[in-house]
């Protein structure tokens, strides 16, 4: 079993952070779950920098990321991470409440690693999101740790 | 047909290198006197030697006045009427006799010559003028017969007026062929409006020397009035019977629109005094002519510019071009005087009147386009144009076609029916008739030869094919107008579809989410508190069905809209497949149901796979709700090829609808039952609707109160332009 790496959830709305908190929470994950509210936050969490200054160094398990956030958006910051050689690798999550297809398209351009959308059931919505965490952050074996310079 | 006298359109007419025998010439050097050339007669005609010529024409020359025509000159103690050609080889001085003929001074004509005038000024008919004409050059010239012809477009001659003293056979209404006057001297004709020859049966005086000292050519006689003529002309008029002729050119705006032809059966000399009268005579008739053909066209042309204008101003109000000429076809047709009409515009043809079919029209445009016959074209006998149009002869022997895009066939027609005509020619112009000789003779044969004109149409005016091309200019500034004004209505169009994607896009984002929300707050209060009583759990279920439908309802919307523009995906579509999976999908969304399902043969479909089973599982999908209280619920699917198109239909035992709603049924948001009883957002069959419409089919409905409903959709098989051929 992989550590324990935490989970970065990306969501600017108070609501679905609530509501994805706590679909995650019956799944007993033993994840730490780290919330940004907005993609340069995200960044910010990826890069160790800012606010994240001072965090343990290592990748989240897995980025669960909202496709519309305020500052940089979800495509944003998925671009940046599978364009940037040392976090490619780190599995991202689109969650969207979009229906819109272009937005399916453009996030499998950019590599996505998986796309979902929102069900308006909450059931539904409950087990897609415990089977999301179970499966990046249990199941999927991660890359091994990259050996990082400092 | 031959042209038998093809050949004199060969014949050097202007340098004969001879003269007629009742004049003389002498060619003179304008600089120093010499004379350069002289016909063989001078001397005997002058009646001096050579040597006394330069003398005897050095004051003649010396006047001032150069002008043309005849005027009196004493050699030697005798009269002569002379005239002076100053030309590039020399003057040429023609003599001829001062008596012969009824001998007139001009100044005694003058009275004539204005009383004539005066008859002719009030005619309008050019008909009656030709006749007066006749009349009056007989009376002045005392000729057995004088004959006006009128040259038609193919320069045939009709003889429209004549005037005679029975000697000679009447020619009137006959037609002459074009070719008993060759090109060249129908040329002569316009430079030289009047030719005499005295005795057909003269012969001809040598020029000497035959080529001029000046440049060496033979010398050109264009000018000359004692210049011979051709032997073949001669040997026509012998034919013909008469032993004089004279001819004068009527000419209307520079084109030869007649001659004024006089014959005498005996060698006939006239005076230069009378031909000089004739001449004038022959000039103020051509003017007549000209100002009633004028007069008579702009009259015409007034009227069709009315209609024109009348007519241009329903098809700016009409909703099509095509719709407007068809409203308004009897203006249509008048504006050229046609029979039929028609027009070719973006693919579709509309014809009002007598007109050829729908793809005679489309290959006649496609030959005038191709062939570059455009932008305006007319024919009196287009089955001589085009052999296509033969069998059409009898609506459309006569055509104006004008172009009305620079890229397509699109074009106007009018169409004028064959008007079968008897033509009676002076001889059978058919007849060929080599002489024994080797050589080409003209015809001998002036009787009478009836020609049945077969294939063409009465010819259109100037006034009417110009009223065509006015026409046709207003037309291409329309049709222009009416493509910018949909250009900017697609430019429009295209603003607003990009803000109401924008705002699809927002509805499909906002509005979902807070259903979410409300659906998920909701089941965790169910979840939490697990001791509510039966009225709060009711309320609950409420609140989650509520937010739940206005979710779907979302997810519909977004689907409907996004129908509209999504491109297909168009493939070979294998409909016994699909609807097994849409049989799946709709038992699994029922469960426990007993449905009977009886699938027939299904032909595969030509479509976009994704979006054929929306459409079916939406059918199949309504069969199974409303024949819900049916047991055995009965869904039925078949399909059957029909011609061009496929057709599929979903049928049920359900509740089925009163045909009275049957225009609502796809309408967006139409719901034909009450909302409790049946779930459902009433997107479904406005979806499905708009996918076969995107497919280019059709769809509809039939139903029964409490019996059941059958939904029948078509789709179009695959076409030819496909390139593979059929399903």
């Amino acid at each position: 079993m992989a550590d324990l790496r935490p989970i970065l959830l990306v969501e600017d709305n108070p609501r679905d952070l609530e509501l994805t908190l706590a679909a995650l929470a019956k799944c007993n994950l033993a994840n730490e779950i780290v919330v940004t509210r907005d993609g340069a936050e995200a960044l910010d969490y990826l890069h160790c920098r800012n606010g994240f200054a001072g965090r343990d160094p290592g990748d989240p398990a897995v980025v669960l990321l909202d496709l519309k956030l305020p500052k940089v958006d979800g495509l944003e910051v998925l671009e940046h991470v599978k364009h940037d050689p040392e976090r490619r690798r780190i599995p991202v999550v689109m969650l969207t409440s979009s229906r819109e297809e272009r937005d399916l398209v453009r996030s499998y351009e950019l590599g996505v690693n998986a796309f979902v959308v929102k069900p308006v059931n909450f059931n539904e919505f409950h087990e897609a999101i415990q089977d999301l965490g179970m499966f990046w952050a249990i199941l999927n074996e991660p890359p091994p740790l990259p050996r990082r310079g400092s | 047909m031959t042209d038998d006298l093809d050949f004199c359109a060969r014949e050097p007419i202007r340098i004969p290198g001879s003269i007629q025998p009742h004049g003389c010439i002498l060619v003179v050097d304008p600089d120093d006197g010499r004379v350069l050339q002289a016909s063989a007669n001078a001397a005997s005609f002058l009646g001096i030697p050579s040597e006394d010529w330069p003398a005897a024409v050095a004051a003649l020359l010396a006047e001032d006045d150069m002008a043309e025509g005849h005027r009196p000159w004493t050699v030697a103690g005798q009269a002569f009427q002379v005239a002076v050609h100053r030309t590039a080889q020399g003057a040429i001085v023609e003599f001829e006799e001062a008596g012969g003929g009824p001998a007139l001074s001009l100044d005694a004509l003058h009275p004539r010559l204005r009383r004539f005038i005066d008859r002719i000024d009030p005619m309008v008919e050019i008909a009656e003028i030709a006749a007066a004409t006749a009349v009056e050059v007989r009376a002045l010239t005392g000729f057995n017969r004088v004959l006006v012809y009128r040259f038609d477009d193919d320069l045939h001659g009709t003889v429209v007026a004549e005037d005679g003293d029975g000697v000679l056979p009447s020619y009137l209404d006959l037609r002459f062929p074009a070719s008993d006057i060759p090109a060249q001297a129908r040329q002569l004709y316009l430079t030289n409006r009047l030719r005499i020859i005295p005795d057909a049966g003269y012969q001809p005086v040598p020029i000497e020397p035959a080529a001029s000292p000046l440049d060496g050519a033979p010398l050109d006689l264009g000018a000359c009035g004692l210049r011979s003529v051709s032997p073949v002309h001669l040997e026509y008029m012998r034919n013909m019977g008469t032993g004089a002729s004279m001819s004068l050119s009527l000419v209307v705006d520079g084109r030869l629109w007649g001659l004024v032809s006089c014959h005498h059966a005996d060698p006939r000399r006239i005076a230069p005094p009378i031909r000089a009268a004739c001449d004038f005579l022959g000039r103020i008739v051509s003017h007549q002519i000209g100002a009633r053909e004028r007069s008579r066209m702009a009259t015409r042309r007034i009227a069709l510019k009315r209609i024109e204008s009348g007519l241009l101003v329903e098809l700016a109000r009409a909703p099509s071009l095509p719709g407007g000429l068809f409203a308004n076809a009897a203006d249509w047709m008048r504006l050229t005087g046609a029979a039929g009409a028609a027009v070719l515009f973006e693919g579709e043809v509309v014809a009002a009147g007598q007109a050829p079919p729908a793809d005679t029209i489309r290959r006649l445009a496609a030959w005038i386009r191709q062939e570059g016959r455009g932008p305006v074209f007319v024919t009196d006998q287009s089955g001589h144009d085009l052999v296509e149009m033969e069998p059409h002869a009898g609506t459309a022997a006569g055509i104006v076609a004008v172009s009305i895009s620079g890229i397509h066939d699109d074009a106007m027609f009018w169409f004028r029916p064959e008007v079968v005509r008897t033509v009676q020619w002076a001889g059978d112009r058919r007849k060929a008739e080599p002489g024994s000789d080797g050589r080409i003779h003209p015809r001998h044969s002036f009787d009478q030869w009836r020609e049945l004109l077969r294939g063409r149409a009465l010819p259109w005016s100037e006034a009417e094919i110009e009223s065509a091309r006015d026409v046709r200019n207003a037309i291409v500034d329309f049709v222009l107008r009416r493509a910018e004004e949909r250009a900017a209505l697609t430019e429009e169009l295209q603003r607003t579809n990009k803000e109401l994607e924008s705002f699809s896009y927002s509805v499909s984002h906002d509005l979902r989410a807070p259903f979410r929300h409300i659906v998920g707050y909701a089941e965790l209060l169910r979840q939490k508190e697990a001791g509510l009583d039966e009225k709060s759990r009711h309320y609950i279920g409420s609140i989650v069905d509520s937010a739940l439908s206005a979710g779907r309802l979302v997810d519909d919307l977004l689907r409907f809209s996004h129908l509209g523009r999504a491109s297909l995906s168009m493939t070979r579509v294998d409909m016994t497949k699909l609807a097994a999976e849409v049989r799946r999908a709709v038992e699994h969304d029922e469960p426990g149901r007993a449905i009977e399902w009886r699938i027939g043969r299904l032909p595969p479909a030509w479509g976009d796979a994704g979006l054929l089973r929306q459409a079916l599982l939406n059918l199949v999908g309504n069969a199974a709700k409303y024949s819900r209280a049916r047991d055995p619920a009965v869904i039925e699917i078949d399909g059957r090829e029909l011609g061009n198109e496929v057709e599929y239909s979903v049928r049920d035992n359900g509740v089925g609808f009163d045909m009275a709603y049957v225009g609502k049924l796809f309408g967006v948001f139409q719901r034909l039952h009450r909302a409790e009883e049946f779930e459902g957002t009433g997107i479904g069959l406005a979806l499905a609707k708009r996918i076969v419409d995107r497919h280019g089919g059709r769809i509809d409905a039939e139903g029964t109160l409490d019996r059941g409903a059958t939904f029948r959709f078509a789709l179009p098989a695959r076409g030819k332009e496909d390139g593979v051929g059929g399903p």
